[in-house]
């Protein structure tokens, strides 16, 4: 391998990584953007999002060994797969702000984000001891297809997790621009009580904002699974810092920023792994981290909010 | 004068003396020896704990059951030092148990932890306690090391006894097959940075340096991250003919997947973190295939001798047994060695006598040959057996027993 395919292969790692911390920085934005809530809860939904997608693609008969489809029904598997993850994870999101957040909303202080931890805690466990805390084969229905770009390898896994998630965050983005509810949704992250005295309602919103952000970590804990083939109660934890770093490294409440920081964490993180040394990992992107914030406060694309009072 | 809260844990301690007294009265001549039993029944090690407690606990069923002892019974508590937070084996847990075990006068013995890193948080406790344990499968050398003695057996006594060979065997014998019967030239080292892991990756590293290998690099992995590609892909640039992994399943699982998809052809070893239930159901099929481990005990559950002992094991548990369960069905039967010796001396198996009689204890005609201690608590018989996972179709993956091919005994560094 020349210098050049080893960066090569590093960038692709490196973006594959990059996708799933923006899908799952952009949970942590959204939800930060409306209520200026940091929603720790984010982190295991991630991780049952996996369990989900798992559980559903063993419905179709498959098991943790190679089971190679093509065509249609893999097509088919993964529409599925992803459907379920996403909508359920929604929900689960849903019924967190619903049930447990909802209430606290007036309330002043660190409640409602100790609350979060906690739910956090609850879904472990929850998992945790309905479905153990071995290591489970995830499915693996991709074809092992690969190209060679020079001495790089670039796997079909990968360019498929790049487009799912471009596909994902263009719908967001779409979404939030566009149509009405988003419209709402920015209304509400710029000042909540001007937005409701315009008639927006910010139940409506704040629900939409946790469905589509969970609904991400249920697509990003699908794709953690179809790269690693690999579902374990504790990965939400790693993944999720690692995400919600990138959403303050690209200035949180921010949607292209969640996008931006994801895949620079994503790159840090193989960059560094080859440039330093794995176990130098955290301390290279939390140093970056700290570095930004020292000279944008607000992260890359962020700006500072206006004092809402 | 009692405070209020001291008189209340006196009641408790009446009503708690009570109703222990009503429950021997079923076998009243009997008194107790108690032993304390530590592993890792949650988290990725919790299936092997299983395996290996149902060894002892085979061991001291078998004496209560033929009276081994006359006028006494063995009791055994079990105590969990993995914890769901970390996922595995949890230090802080460990040495909880440690102090929860030396703080009970009743136990006069204890076996376990599985884990080296348990180990060490718990053996400066149990020496003050002068609580002897014994680990079927803590292999880091540094705890009956008289280097660290300060550190690890404050009280001066030898408390830490092993049915298992040390990594400092661990590593070099498996440097010495690899640079000999494999004839490498090169090797890349990781590590999960676990004390287990560390240890064993640093006294691998110590012996392939002397044989002219050439060590490409050696780098660390953190066993909660998910993602090893970077480090993979700066292995394949830099195309060692060997990879060596020093660690346990958390981290092993995702080294041998993704070591699978970007160094397919590079020869891949690790010790016996690696010969588990966890790498082979958990990696799967074809990652693991080719994967070479280490036994820190000689290979016995395929032996003649063991044949009785497997099949007794399966009956009774519905598992097959692995090394490590028959190294812990042998540190029981040490135990109990130990406490024959001393009721037919006319001692009372206390704690202070269970310590100084298994530091003198010869057992014979164990399934692991006969097992005796040094000043340090070592076993003095060391053998490494090498193993290579070899997909057999036949068998359910999760057993060792069929999955492992058993190659040989590693050459003495």
């Amino acid at each position: 391998m020349t210098a050049g395919d080893l960066f090569l292969q590093q960038a692709i790692n490196g973006l594959s990584l990059g996708a799933m911390y923006s899908l799952l920085a952009l949970g942590f934005t959204l939800v930060y953007g409306i209520m200026e809530l940091i929603n720790f809860a984010h982190f295991n939904v991630f991780m049952v999002g996996s369990m989900i997608a798992m559980l559903t693609l063993q419905a179709f008969g498959l098991s943790g060994q190679q089971t190679i489809l093509t065509g249609l029904p893999l097509v088919g598997v993964l529409l599925v797969g992803f459907a379920v993850s996403m909508v359920g994870c929604g929900l689960i999101g849903v019924a967190i702000e619903r049930f447990l957040l909802r209430p606290l909303r007036s309330v002043k202080g660190p409640a409602a984000m100790i609350t979060t931890i906690g739910v956090s805690y609850i879904l472990f466990n929850l998992v945790l001891l309905t479905l153990g805390t071995d290591s489970k084969n995830f499915p693996n229905p991709l074809p092992s297809i690969s190209w060679e770009i020079g001495g790089a390898v670039l796997r079909m896994r990968e360019v498929l997790i790049w487009v799912i998630a471009l596909v994902l965050m263009g719908g967001l983005t779409y979404f939030v621009t566009y149509t009405k509810l988003g419209k709402a949704m920015r209304a509400t992250a710029q000042d909540p009580e001007a937005a409701r005295m315009m008639g927006v309602e910010v139940d409506q919103v704040v629900m939409s904002a946790f469905f589509l952000g969970s609904a991400l970590a249920g697509a990003s804990g699908m794709i953690f699974g179809l790269y690693y083939n690999l579902a374990k109660v504790d990965i939400g934890f790693a993944a999720g810092l690692r995400a919600f770093t990138a959403a303050v490294l690209g200035g949180i409440g921010n949607v292209p920023g969640a996008m931006l920081g994801g895949v620079l964490i994503g790159l840090i993180e193989s960059g560094s792994g080859q440039l330093i040394g794995a176990a130098w990992s955290d301390v290279v992107i939390f140093g970056i981290l700290v570095l930004v914030l020292v000279f944008r406060p607000a992260g890359l694309l962020g700006r500072l909010a206006p004092n809402k009072s | 004068m009692l405070t209020r809260r001291n008189s209340f844990k006196a009641a408790a301690g009446l009503a708690a003396t009570a109703t222990l007294g009503s429950a021997r009265l079923a076998h009243a001549a009997d008194k107790a020896i108690k032993v304390g039993l530590n592993m890792s029944f949650t988290g990725a090690d919790a299936e092997s704990a299983v395996r290996v407690a149902n060894g002892a606990i085979m061991a001291f069923d078998d004496a209560n059951a033929t009276n081994a002892i006359k006028g006494y019974k063995f009791e055994y508590v079990k105590f969990d030092d993995g914890t769901a937070t970390a996922g595995q084996y949890d230090p802080a847990q460990a040495a909880t148990n440690a102090r929860k075990m030396v703080s009970d006068k009743g136990f006069v013995a204890a076996l376990g932890p599985q884990m080296s890193g348990a180990g060490k948080a718990m053996a400066p406790i149990l020496s003050e306690g002068n609580l002897a344990i014994i680990t079927p499968s803590s292999t880091n050398p540094d705890i009956t090391n008289p280097k660290f003695a300060a550190q690890y057996r404050p009280a001066g006594k030898a408390i830490y006894f092993r049915t298992v060979a040390t990594d400092a065997f661990q590593g070099p014998n498996m440097a010495n097959f690899m640079a000999k019967t494999l004839k490498i030239k090169s090797v890349y080292i990781l590590d999960d940075s676990g004390a287990y892991g560390v240890g064993l990756a640093d006294a691998f590293q110590g012996q392939i340096e002397k044989l002219n290998v050439k060590v490409l690099g050696r780098d660390r992995l953190d066993p909660k991250a998910a993602d090893y590609a970077a480090v993979l892909t700066k292995i394949k640039a830099l195309g060692p003919d060997a990879l060596y992994y020093g660690g346990v399943g958390q981290a092993g699982v995702k080294l041998v997947k993704q070591s699978y998809e970007i160094i397919p052809n590079v020869i891949k070893a690790g010790g016996d973190g690696v010969y588990s239930t966890d790498i082979l159901k958990g990696a799967g099929f074809p990652s693991f295939d080719g994967w070479y481990a280490t036994q820190a005990s000689p290979h016995v559950t395929e032996d003649k001798a063991a044949e009785v002992f497997t099949t007794r094991f399966f009956q009774r548990f519905g598992s097959h047994p692995d090394d490590y369960a028959v190294t812990c069905y042998t540190g029981a039967q040490v135990i109990i060695q130990a406490a024959k010796n001393l009721v037919a001396a006319g001692k009372e198996p206390t704690r202070d006598a269970m310590q100084a009689a298994i530091q003198t204890v010869s057992l014979k005609g164990s399934l692991i040959g006969t097992v005796e201690f040094d000043e340090n608590g070592d076993m003095k018989n060391k053998v490494i057996s090498v193993f290579q996972i070899k997909k057999n179709a036949a068998k359910p993956l999760d057993d060792t027993e069929s999955q492992f091919k058993y190659i040989g005994v590693a050459p003495m560094a």
